[in-house]
């Protein structure tokens, strides 16, 4: 360093001395002393650069140079802070969105699922028995392992009140194939899992600070389940959670639920299972295929027609959800787009108007590849800057965006900002910097000193054609923001018909709650219906409620199939008898959901045990089996029926109810009272509560009349029928938010570019105009001057707008309800309020252009 | 400088000029307008040398090590930096002489090949 301050300190004298040597020299030429000077500075060259390039000689040069740009850069920006401001306001809203959104992306898409190998795991699509997993254990050679889990809530009582807790019914190979290391003590053994084993459960990391008191010596302690006790041998680490469902408790289904493990036909386990290293998942498929076959012909009653499907974990788990990320992605892109084109014209403009002090640094002997690094620098610092307040933005929208997120999306809640993360921010701007500062950039290397020195920095060549690539940025942003605005209004669209989708029932003032009686003391029917009668009784006696009781309420996320035969028809083959949702209710179930009777009648209290057995449909299964006869006094049996035929007689037909969600289409349905019922398995139920006013005290109420019939019964799953409602929306609600979102984004962004262009025309034509208010022409003509441009541009920024949108919106036809990717109204109605925007934004400044005063105009000089 | 003088000018090749100001400070110390001159006149005007860039292109030179400079007295007794070739230097100039021989032989002889008459 002092090396190179002494050298440099030389090189003035030196250069000094040479000039004087060479100015003699001329003279002694016969040259005049001044006609010497100038010829010996002549000869020598940019004095300046020379020293410069010296310069560069004895330093790192890159590194003082970025650092000398970056400070003259934050000097530029300091001294137009309007400028800064809006520039970098406009790239973090762009950025923010996007890294809000990349975050659930990172989150949801890309970061692994959390077990061993994940990659290896797959899921069976449909669920299954346990004899079957053990079969499909012992003869599938792809599998290293797998396993299934059922979660059932069970009451847990070790506080005063009963508490209802999801207990997941597993079998050894459950855990194991997952892969999951206890926090604490182990997991059970295949030798413990099997009829009559010991009661061992491993409990949830979360269950075990809440109801453990995250007591160190958990293990060995007793819990009471379902009126057993079980010894605590294991307590999860806090990461771990089954993959598509929440359980606060593990325990072997041969121990928790013997009744139904050993039942061959009663699917209802979740399967997971691990591919063997090197296994592809067509192999295993193959194989699987083979099975179905086997356990169709060893137990064609049970296990007929059944096709088993294999699905990659993730893949299953983010599926439906992926596709509405990526066009969230794909819209918050262009949303960025949309920012950095209003960044690109703010720095046109500078660019434009800082023109004249690039030209004189070129005249003063500044380098292009300089000056091109300066621009690019100062564009750079902006987008960095904008990154990182682009971040502030997006902290916010994520948190925003965990509020608003759909149940699927809950479970994953790994979402947070992560070094991917900010990469991805840091990519984003720092690209968003050079290749949108490169158009002011153009201008710049296009600087003909002498031309430029010439103009007087008004209405000249270099000025003009900034302002044409502003309208081509503009007329893109108005393009882009229709695509969204079109893609926003189509989900809109298709929210609204969704919301308004009839589900069959009114769910105002309706209450639901989950009971399950336990085994031990409920075992059988009969019980089990004297305890129903008893609670509906009791709850109806309650002023102003109206309750009733079903299985499985709609919306509720369950329900299941049994295969029926119709009576007097052609028999089927076994296994291959048509299937239709079974729901058993009672009390006036019908009239407490508002669920209309098209024909025949209602069940009454005669409908019970010991009476002729009867049935009611609804009319999606009219359609479907009797489409050309009165379904009324037809008979149907279930096919499962291994005694004497247990014939129902349809008495009456209810209307449809959109049973497994508003966008889903009905399936056919028998409803059946319990009291005739024969599945002693089905201990559930569902009340369902209309209140005049449904506020908690109801709630309370309606748990004190369980509690006086059976003080252990658990209460679970208390909701509003409303917010069943609204769960069941949440994706789509999700979904129609963000895009609407983004799209309002895209509106102002737009309307502010297009404001830009047009402000900045007007103030570039004020000479003009005002020449041409001096020569006669009206406030009108003016002002038709100024919009015929502003609506030219709007013209074309819709019209290729309507391209992309019809291009581009296919792409989300899946999350789209009854509406078609084309729907004409709404790409007219967005074309429309696109359209009247714009022109609003062009007429702020032309109504200033009208008031142009020709005196002032012409001495704007 | 008329435009006609300037056409009959040759740029110097990158790099070349240090070879040029080596080959001068071969003959003896000197300063830097006498490098300027002397590449001028050896080279019969032809060579068009900003002298400025002389400058950046004799520290290059000091900070590889191929010349030193001392301050000395100059004809006119003004005071001025000489510049010297070091050891290192004149290996420096043998190696980029021949390779310079080289290279304008191969050259040579793709432009103009044997029994061709210029």
């Amino acid at each position: 360093m002092r090396r190179r301050k002494r050298m440099m300190e030389d090189l003035d004298r030196d250069i000094r001395d040479h000039i004087e040597r060479e100015t003699e020299d001329n003279i002694a030429r016969g040259m005049t002393p001044e006609e010497a000077r100038f010829a010996a500075f002549r000869k020598f060259g940019n004095v300046t650069r020379m020293k410069e390039e010296t310069r560069e000689v004895w330093s790192f040069v890159w590194l003082e140079q970025l650092l000398q740009d970056i400070c003259l850069g934050f000097r530029m920006l300091r001294k137009s802070p309007g400028f800064t401001a809006v520039a970098i306001l406009t790239l973090a809203l762009g950025i923010g969105a996007n890294t809000a959104i990349f975050s659930v992306i990172n989150g949801v898409l890309l970061s692994p699922l959390p077990y061993k190998n994940p990659k290896q795991l797959v899921v069976m699509k449909e669920n299954d028995s346990l004899p079957n997993v053990m079969d499909i254990q012992r003869q599938v050679r792809a599998f290293s392992q797998g396993g299934g889990i059922n979660v059932e809530p069970m009451d847990y009582t070790g506080g005063t009140e009963p508490v209802q807790v999801r207990v997941g019914l597993i079998n050894a190979g459950f855990l194991e194939t997952l892969g999951v290391q206890p926090m604490l003590g182990r997991i059970i053994s295949p030798g413990e899992d099997v009829q009559g084993g010991p009661r061992l459960a491993m409990v949830s990391n979360h269950f075990w600070q809440n109801y453990l008191g995250s007591d160190p010596h958990a293990v060995g302690k007793a819990i009471h389940l379902g009126g057993n006790s079980y010894t605590v041998i294991g307590v999860m680490p806090a990461s771990f959670a089954p993959p598509a469902e929440h359980a606060d408790v593990f325990v072997s289904l041969w121990v928790g639920n013997p009744g139904a493990a050993a039942y061959r036909g009663v699917h209802f386990m979740h399967t997971y299972w691990r591919l063997k290293a090197g296994v592809r998942l067509a192999q295993a498929q193959t194989d699987m295929a083979a099975i179905d076959r086997r356990l169709a012909e060893q137990y064609p009653a049970e296990e007929k027609e059944r096709k088993r499907h294999l699905v990659p974990l993730h893949e299953w788990l983010v599926g439906d959800v992926r596709s509405a990320l990526l066009v969230l992605f794909g819209a918050v892109g262009l949303v960025l787009l949309i920012a950095c084109a209003n960044f690109a014209s703010l720095l046109m403009v500078r660019a434009v108007a800082g023109r004249q002090e690039l030209v004189i640094r070129a005249a003063l002997g500044a380098g292009r590849g300089g000056l091109i690094r300066k621009t690019l620098t100062e564009s750079v610092l902006l987008s960095v800057l904008g990154g990182a307040a682009g971040l502030l933005f997006a902290q916010w929208g994520t948190s925003m965006l965990l509020a608003l997120r759909p149940e699927k999306l809950a479970r994953l809640s790994g979402i947070h900002m992560d070094t991917r993360v900010l990469l991805f921010v840091l990519v984003v701007s720092v690209l968003t910097g050079i290749v949108f500062g490169m158009a002011p950039v153009w201008i710049a290397a296009r600087a003909d000193v002498a031309e430029a020195l010439k103009e007087s920095g008004r209405s000249t060549t270099a000025s003009t054609m900034g302002h044409s690539i502003r309208k081509i940025l503009v007329t893109s942003e108005l393009a882009v923001a229709l695509v969204l605005l079109v893609g926003a209004g189509l989900l809109i669209k298709g929210f609204s018909r969704l919301r308004s989708m009839n589900p069959g029932f009114n769910s105002a003032n309706v209450m639901t709650m989950y009971l399950q009686l336990p085994t031990t003391r409920y075992g059988e029917i009969p019980k089990q219906t004297q305890f129903r009668r008893e609670l509906l009784t009791r709850l109806n006696f309650l002023p102003g409620v109206l309750a009733a009781m079903v299985t499985d309420i709609p919306l509720g996320g369950n329900y299941v199939d049994h295969r029926f035969v119709i009576d007097g028809r052609p028999p089927v083959a076994v296994g291959g008898e048509p299937e239709v949702q079974t729901l058993s209710v009672m009390g006036n179930y019908f009239h407490v959901m508002e669920i209309p009777l098209r024909a025949g009648r209602e069940f009454t209290l005669l409908d019970r045990e010991g009476q002729p057995l009867v049935a009611i449909v609804n009319e999606e299964m009219v359609r479907e089996f009797f489409p050309h006869e009165n379904p009324i006094g037809v008979r149907i049996r279930w096919a499962r029926d291994t005694g004497p035929p247990r014939w129902m007689t349809v008495i009456g037909v209810v209307g449809d109810v959109k049973h497994s969600g508003l966008n889903q289409p009905t399936d056919p349905a028998v409803y059946t009272p319990f009291s005739q019922s024969d599945e002693a398995w089905r201990r559930f139920m569902t009340l369902a509560i209309r209140a005049r006013d449904a506020s908690p005290g109801l709630v309370e109420e309606v748990k004190k009349q369980i509690w006086s019939v059976d003080g252990q019964i658990p209460v679970g799953d208390v909701h509003a029928m409303d917010e069943l409602i609204a769960v069941s929306l949440a994706q789509q609600r999700f979904n129609m938010l963000l895009l609407g979102l983004f799209a309002a984004l895209a509106l102002i962004l737009a309307a502010v570019g297009i404001y830009g262009a047009m402000a900045y025309a007007v103030n570039q034509r004020t000479h003009e105009i005002g020449i041409r208010t001096a020569l006669g022409a009206q406030r009108r003509d003016v002002l038709r001057l100024v919009m015929r441009d502003g609506a030219k541009i709007a013209l074309f920024g819709i019209a290729s707008g309507i391209a992309g949108a019809l291009a581009l919106t296919r792409l989300m036809a899946r999350l789209l309800f009854e509406v078609k990717p084309t729907d004409p109204a709404t790409f007219a109605g967005v074309a429309i309020l696109l359209a009247l925007v714009a022109l609003a934004a062009c007429y702020i400044p032309a109504r200033r252009a009208m008031r142009v005063d020709p005196m002032v105009a012409l001495r704007y000089e | 400088m008329s435009t006609k003088e300037q056409a009959d000018r040759i740029e110097l090749l990158q790099g070349t000029l240090d070879l040029l100001i080596l080959r001068t400070l071969l003959l003896g110390p000197a300063h830097g307008h006498a490098i300027a001159k002397a590449i001028e006149f050896n080279s019969d005007d032809v060579l068009q040398v900003e002298q400025g860039s002389l400058y950046p292109a004799l520290h290059r030179l000091i900070k590889r090590g191929w010349i030193s400079f001392e301050d000395g007295t100059s004809e006119n007794n003004r005071r001025a930096k000489f510049y010297r070739l070091t050891p290192k230097g004149r290996r420096q100039l043998a190696t980029e002489t021949s390779k310079w021989d080289k290279l304008a032989a191969a050259i040579a002889r793709i432009l103009r090949p044997a029994g061709e008459e210029p």
